[in-house]
């Protein structure tokens, strides 16, 4: 294969991956969350989608990837980026019962 | 709420959270290491049934009891957690046991505002009740116990509440003959100690469930175990009313903490999320099962009555940044509020009465 088109998938690949990441979306419906675990890599963005009809608090103690997106109402849809790779317990602080962990790897 | 569709950048929210990373951590928690990008808004379709089928079908009650794979049941074990659960030598006075606070002649609770504690000083909350505590997610008015084992050891050990340091109560149960040989008995490999002390008192706990309530009845069939004024109170409180977005399900409480605009100072769930505005005066929804005969009610037993509290949601709380989004001024007529209580008044259930269980010597 040409160089020039090996790199250019690389990109294409990399953009794709990329995008499928950004893609990812994590819902919360009928106080629960739509997945219990996922898997992204250091740098990339989940979505956390209130799909619920009541306000949620979605956030995170973990170290190095704290976050918090305060009162969330129902529709709203927030991008968070996770910067450090590890283990992310993410919870919503107003309904304890909602807990989920993103991995995050190299 | 925005308008269906809007979408804009959470710029400001961006630079908070960048001058918070430049700042450092404050209290407990820092919020800055993940990148918290663009909100957007978009209109949902709200699934709350308002047909009194639908409805019904979210209250069901539960056929088994749960108990953690990590503390299983055993007759004997829920026999054991009874006895030190009644016994008032689990307090360094030998003057108050768990249930001089959770009494089964207060529907597992006090009667009083607050609770009583060690000297009978007056404590800062209401004593919750224990019913249905086998459901639990979490414990205390403000979280700070993870499981009703957790909880158990907390009031025996608190200094304002019982004030037993756990290796006295432990010296002090060893010294009792009939304590070593039961504990033996039903922790074959494990014996006595503070873990099998809390194993036994949550397993005894979970044992507590409200038994059916006329509400139950109605919705297996017995369209006579409620007033028509009652079924009434249901669809109210399940739309207009809003109280089953947190008093949900069964035992009516998602076990999630809100500031529904209490006046006072206590910061509750706050102190320990002290990072996340919406925790600060929260406290954990209580379920509302034998409601009526567990007043006065709210975390701080404020308010004496269910008319009382009825009217605190209508009227919506003290506006602060912290009340929760789901609290504001209802518009409920003075029917829709009578039919409220009604309804409530219809999940007492007939407990059974609890034999005092004879205390080894």
């Amino acid at each position: 294969m040409h160089k020039p088109a090996l790199i250019a998938l690389l990109i294409l690949g990399g953009l794709s991956a990329a995008a499928y990441a950004a893609n990812q979306t994590v819902r919360q419906h009928g106080r629960m969350f739509s997945t219990e675990s996922v898997t992204i890599r250091k740098g990339e963005t989940l979505i956390f989608q209130n799909d619920d009809n009541v306000p949620h608090n979605i956030a995170s103690v973990s170290k190095g990837n704290e976050f918090n997106l305060g009162s969330q109402p129902p529709g709203a849809s927030t991008d968070v980026t996770f910067t450090e790779v590890g283990d992310v317990q993410v919870i919503c602080a107003i309904h304890p019962r909602m807990k989920m962990t993103v991995k995050i790897t190299n | 709420m925005p308008e269906p569709g809007f979408s804009r950048s959470t710029l400001l929210g961006s630079a908070v959270a960048a001058a918070i990373v430049f700042m450092g951590c404050v209290a407990d928690i820092c919020f800055a290491a993940a990148i918290v990008g663009e909100t957007r808004y978009a209109k949902i379709n709200p699934d709350t049934a308002t047909s009194l089928e639908g409805i019904k079908a979210e209250y069901r009650r539960p056929a088994l009891i749960p108990f953690p794979k990590e503390n299983p049941y055993t007759p004997e074990k829920a026999s054991l957690g009874k006895k030190l659960y009644f016994d008032t030598r689990l307090s360094v006075t030998s003057a108050q046991s768990c249930a001089s606070c959770h009494n089964p002649g207060f529907g597992w609770g006090d009667g009083l505002a607050v609770g009583v504690g060690h000297g009978m000083a007056k404590l800062a909350r209401r004593s919750p009740t224990i019913v249905n505590a086998a459901w639990g997610e979490i414990f205390m008015w403000d979280g700070r116990a993870a499981s009703l084992e957790e909880q158990a050891l907390g009031p025996i050990q608190s200094s304002g509440e019982m004030n037993m340091p756990i290796e006295q109560l432990m010296e002090r149960l060893a010294s009792i003959a009939e304590y070593k040989s039961i504990f033996a008995a039903v922790f074959p490999n494990e014996g006595m100690s503070a873990k099998t002390l809390a194993d036994a008192i949550a397993t005894f706990e979970r044992t507590i469930v409200s038994e059916r309530a006329p509400f139950d009845l109605w919705l297996e069939g017995n369209e006579q175990a409620i007033s028509e004024e009652a079924k009434r109170g249901l669809v109210v409180f399940n739309t207009k009313g809003q109280c089953s977005s947190c008093h949900e399900g069964w035992n009516f409480t998602d076990d999630g903490f809100q500031d529904i605009g209490l006046p006072g100072a206590d910061v509750g769930r706050g102190q320990f999320l002290p990072g996340i505005l919406k925790m600060k005066h929260a406290f954990k929804t209580p379920g509302l099962r034998e409601i009526s005969r567990r007043g006065p009610y709210m975390h701080d037993g404020s308010v004496a009555t269910l008319e009382e509290v009825i009217e605190h949601y209508d009227r919506g709380g003290v506006v602060r940044p912290s009340r929760s989004d789901l609290i504001k001024p209802l518009g409920l007529t003075s029917q829709e509020k009578s039919e409220l209580v009604a309804f409530l008044k219809t999940l007492n259930s007939h407990l059974n009465p609890t034999a005092l269980p004879d205390l080894p010597r």
